[in-house]
């Protein structure tokens, strides 16, 4: 057993781990961020993505002890003080969230994308979630909040 | 693939900080050990059989180098560097860059390495025949030795190599490419989140001054034979001709003819066909448009 000290959110958590447990299963099971999503446990839909210094990863690719020291966002860092960021307001308010399983991974990437890119074009957001499977949305609602959180982002 | 059951469960875990200790570690575990990078294929295949793992990222082998002696790109760049580099900007080695960019997904390549899509040496890997296209070698070391292994001579069959297991792959090496150099990649899907190739072909080919003959070709392939595959019939038949009406047909057809597809054969062989000639002229219009700036 390892002790790994991850920082999530800002916030540090010491926790011990075996070698082979994934990233995703100590934060859902261990620490108890359960926002993180585990979908098919083999990085193809995109659930359990979390940010890794700000890049979008599959957490159920990543080995817990692969993230010690690391900084660590879940979707619980995305919004300050109770306060939801704008990506996740407009992905109320078009519609974006169904059952809500794909949403926190899709925050994220989106998160991500903006971060590196504040005007993205409708095709840079269907490339940046494009690891990400959504089973009930049909990913329009997606595409147009986050091109409508970019634009209030912006003003 | 069942999770419900996971025999995966390595025991130890070690994170070496410079080579020599991590093939010190390779050396000692030997078939127990397994390296590991961005753990997209380690942690998707859960090997049971591991039960140490050695983690390769903190040794500094992220990186891309060029200069006079060619390009050389260290083992654990992750897809997203490479998908990224400026140096793969522009020229005939932007063939890498656009081939990083389809695989897998954003978050593979950000965890990805060029090492591990080589060392896990599916059929299918993609950075494969494009790098057979280029030439490419590979550094081997251990704690006995270093050495260099052409890309061509390193499949042994679907997800088996000829590294040892005491050996680590440090850096791949491409050597410099003549002026009027032209390459291309082309390839078909599985439709899955993940788009693994379903047929890929490479082509390289080096135009003479008039743009006219080819003077050298290159032609590989993945998905198509148990491993990533050089078409060398096919590259010895466009050597030093014109391109003219029907070559191009031809050589698809004998690209068609070397390939060894295990399942969908037919479709993949046709495909092979079709999509050899689109790479062959996508590089030689690549090749015949770079000659202005002398590369």
């Amino acid at each position: 057993m390892v002790d790994v000290t991850l920082k999530v959110n800002g916030e540090k958590c010491k926790v011990v781990v075996a070698p082979y447990e994934t990233l995703c299963g100590v934060l859902r099971n261990k620490l108890g961020f359960t926002e993180v999503k585990k979908g098919c446990g083999e990085g193809e839909c995109g659930a359990c993505t979390v940010l890794v210094e700000g890049k979008p990863v599959c957490s159920c690719l990543m080995l817990a002890v692969q993230a010690n020291g690391r900084e660590i966002t879940t979707v619980r860092g995305l919004s300050t003080d109770g306060e939801l960021h704008p990506l996740q307001r407009k992905f109320i308010v078009y519609g974006a969230v169904q059952c809500g399983y794909c949403t926190p991974g899709m925050l994220l990437v989106a998160k991500a994308l903006l971060d590196s890119n504040p005007r993205p074009s409708e095709e840079e957001v269907r490339a940046a979630i494009s690891g990400n499977i959504c089973r009930c949305t049909g990913y329009q609602q997606i595409v147009e909040a986050i091109i409508a959180a970019a634009a209030e982002m912006n003003k | 693939m069942s999770n419900t059951k996971n025999f995966f469960r390595p025991s130890e875990y070690f994170k070496p900080t410079s080579v020599a200790e991590a093939v010190k570690l390779l050396h000692q575990y030997g078939e127990k050990g397994a390296a590991i990078a961005g753990g997209t294929d380690v942690l998707a295949i859960k090997d049971p059989r591991i039960e140490v793992l050695i983690d390769i990222t903190g040794l500094g082998l992220n990186y891309i180098k060029s200069d006079s002696q060619g390009l050389r790109i260290g083992a654990t760049t992750t897809l997203a560097d490479i998908e990224a580099s400026p140096i793969l900007h522009e020229g005939p080695y932007n063939v890498l860059a656009q081939t990083a960019a389809q695989m897998g997904t954003p978050q593979i390549r950000n965890m990805g390495t060029i090492g591990g899509n080589l060392c896990n040496a599916s059929p299918s890997a993609d950075t494969a025949p494009v790098l057979l296209a280029l030439d490419a070698k590979l550094k081997l070391v251990s704690t006995l030795r270093s050495r260099e292994v052409p890309l061509d001579e390193f499949f042994a069959g679907p997800f088996l190599t000829f590294k040892g297991h005491d050996e680590l792959l440090t850096e791949i090496v491409l050597p410099p490419l003549s002026p009027r150099t032209g390459t291309g990649y082309q390839r078909l899907t599985k439709i899955t989140t993940i788009d693994e190739a379903l047929v890929g072909v490479a082509a390289l080919v080096v135009m003479d001054d008039k743009g006219e003959v080819i003077k050298d070709a290159r032609i590989a392939l993945n998905s198509v034979a148990p491993t990533p595959m050089r078409a060398r019939q096919a590259e010895e038949i466009l050597r030093g001709k014109k391109v003219e009406d029907g070559l191009i047909e031809e050589v698809a057809g004998v690209v068609e003819s070397e390939t060894s597809p295990r399942s969908r054969p037919d479709y993949r062989r046709r495909m092979s066909a079709v999509l050899a000639e689109r790479t062959i002229r996508e590089a030689i219009a690549r090749a015949t448009s770079d000659w202005s700036s002398g590369r």
